[in-house]
């Protein structure tokens, strides 16, 4: 039968694919912010313009239910290691236990980023998303730094999940080609965390 | 150069008793390595308030670093006590026993899961006779070079040890047996059972609970390029799940 071999192909296939494409859509639309509150506004609105069964089916097929897969399988998955990086502190081991660390934050971050901000103010409340909305939520710097915090959390753990991705796949076999690989995944993610500080930042421009 | 060296050796008495910490300190010789030193502990089994205790127990063998049975955690590195130079290590020298097996009595430990894996794995070859010299099956002049390095595993366990992914937490077999399964998959007559191997690593506690953390192949002591050929048997077993897939 092999289940756990399927799972755990399905779980990294979800990873990288889906959960990759569903975190780039995110940056790109947060950046807009940076354009300032009209024009963020303005894109907020063609969002709701998306005939509902058609924005229904996107959220629960290739985000919910994907990501809810990845995440309980992953705590899963996480729970079987013993992370040991102050015995082998090699910076493989390093990344493995960051991997690791991001998730349990990424579990309890989501919960509250998605329970608040899209069941309970865009889904209970009836509020639409706004410039003006998530203004007033990062007046809080707590807040703010947890927003930070959960970005960086995600970007690293696609990254790293690149590396590990052609592991898992035998796509990088020798260690020269997975240090190439790891190596453009870290600039990669450390682009990415540079502009969520940038477009976070015009929250407090504006 | 000092004239005595101090180890703190956690010890334990029996498989299921307390782990408890004794110091002893052993008289300084050029070239002094770990497995010497308990062995003068041995002879000389007091403590450094002057206690005498029983003596520390230990396995070796081969005392070159082929049998694979000193393996034993030095400093906090999963590694081979008849090759830890002294002179190499900081001291004080901390010994432990492997955890990540069952401790059987101080520093030594039941490596037999090991065994188990390899069973798992059909880490052997299927004969149905035997040929004169002239007429067996050829290695394959092109992976004899690979096979040859992956037949120094000497089952030590330094690289479960070190794996994350393997403990009492996880079913995880670990790479040495993994990769054994490659080993036997390059004979030109193991071949025929490739399959077989490659679908016991789909099983769970397999190849995919592999994390890719790369501990393993830092502490190998034969320097077995163990993430290189898991990386292979990742393509492997995805062209075996094809295979079984579409029946071809
Ligand atoms: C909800 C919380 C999440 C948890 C608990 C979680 C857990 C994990 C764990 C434990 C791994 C390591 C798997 C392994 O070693 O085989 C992993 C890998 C990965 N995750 Fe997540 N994850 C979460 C969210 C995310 C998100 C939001 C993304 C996308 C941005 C993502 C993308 C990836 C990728 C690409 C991999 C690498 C897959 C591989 O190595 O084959 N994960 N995840
Ligand atoms: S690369 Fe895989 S097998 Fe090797 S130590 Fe890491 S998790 Fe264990
Ligand atoms: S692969 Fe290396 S570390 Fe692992 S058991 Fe074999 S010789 Fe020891
Ligand atoms: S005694 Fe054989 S490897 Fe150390």
């Amino acid at each position: 039968m092999h289940t756990t071999f399927y799972l755990r192909r399905l779980h990294s296939l979800c990873g990288l694919l889906v959960l990759g494409f569903f975190i780039i859509e995110h940056m790109i639309t947060n950046s807009v912010a940076m354009a300032g509150p009209e024009i963020f506004n303005q894109v907020m609105g063609m969002v709701e313009e998306i005939p509902k069964p058609v924005f229904y089916a996107i959220e629960i097929g290739m985000y919910a239910i994907p990501i809810l897969f990845h995440g309980i399988y992953g705590i899963y998955i996480a729970l079987q290691a013993k992370n040991n990086p102050e015995r082998f502190g090699y910076i493989r081991n390093w990344n493995f236990t960051l991997q690791r660390w991001t998730a349990w934050y990424l579990v309890v971050f989501l919960i509250w980023h998605v329970g608040y901000l899209r069941i309970y103010i865009k889904g209970i409340t009836g509020t639409p998303m706004s410039f003006e909305l998530l203004q007033n939520m990062f007046q809080n710097p707590i807040v703010t730094i947890l927003y930070v915090l959960g970005m960086w959390a995600a970007i690293f753990h696609f990254c790293n999940g690149i590396t590990t991705f052609c592991m898992t796949w035998g796509i990088t076999k020798g260690p020269r080609s997975q240090n190439v690989i790891s190596a453009i995944s870290m600039m990669m993610c450390a682009g990415l965390c540079v502009l969520t500080v940038a477009f976070m930042a015009s929250y407090f421009v504006y | 150069m000092p004239d005595k060296v101090r180890f703190i050796i956690e010890r334990q008495d029996g498989p299921n008793e307390k782990p408890y910490t004794q110091e002893f300190d052993v008289d300084y010789r050029p070239g002094l390595n770990v497995v010497a030193a308990l062995m003068e502990i041995q002879k000389n089994p007091v403590t450094v308030d002057g206690k005498k205790v029983a003596p520390v127990t230990w396995e070796c063998n081969c005392l070159e670093k082929v049998c694979g049975a000193c393996m034993m955690v030095i400093n906090g590195k999963a590694r081979q006590a008849c090759c830890a130079l002294v002179d190499e290590i900081k001291q004080p020298i901390h010994l432990a026993p492997a955890r990540t097996f069952p401790v059987i009595r101080d520093l030594l430990i039941d490596r037999s899961v090991m065994f188990e894996s390899l069973k798992k794995i059909q880490g052997w070859v299927e004969l149905d006779g035997s040929w004169d010299v002239k007429d067996a099956p050829i290695q394959n002049p092109y992976t004899a070079q690979t096979a040859y390095e992956i037949s120094h595993c000497m089952t030590c366990g330094c690289c479960l040890e070190a794996c994350p992914n393997v403990g009492p937490q996880s079913d995880f077999i670990g790479p040495a047996p993994t990769v054994q399964a490659y080993l036997f998959n390059l004979h030109p007559l193991g071949k025929f059972d490739a399959p077989k191997r490659l679908n016991a690593l789909m099983e769970k506690g397999g190849i995919t609970s592999c994390g890719n953390s790369q501990n393993c192949v830092e502490v190998c002591p034969k320097s077995i390029k163990l993430t290189t050929y898991l990386a292979q048997l990742n393509r492997d077993v995805n062209k075996q799940a094809l295979r079984n897939m579409f029946n071809f």
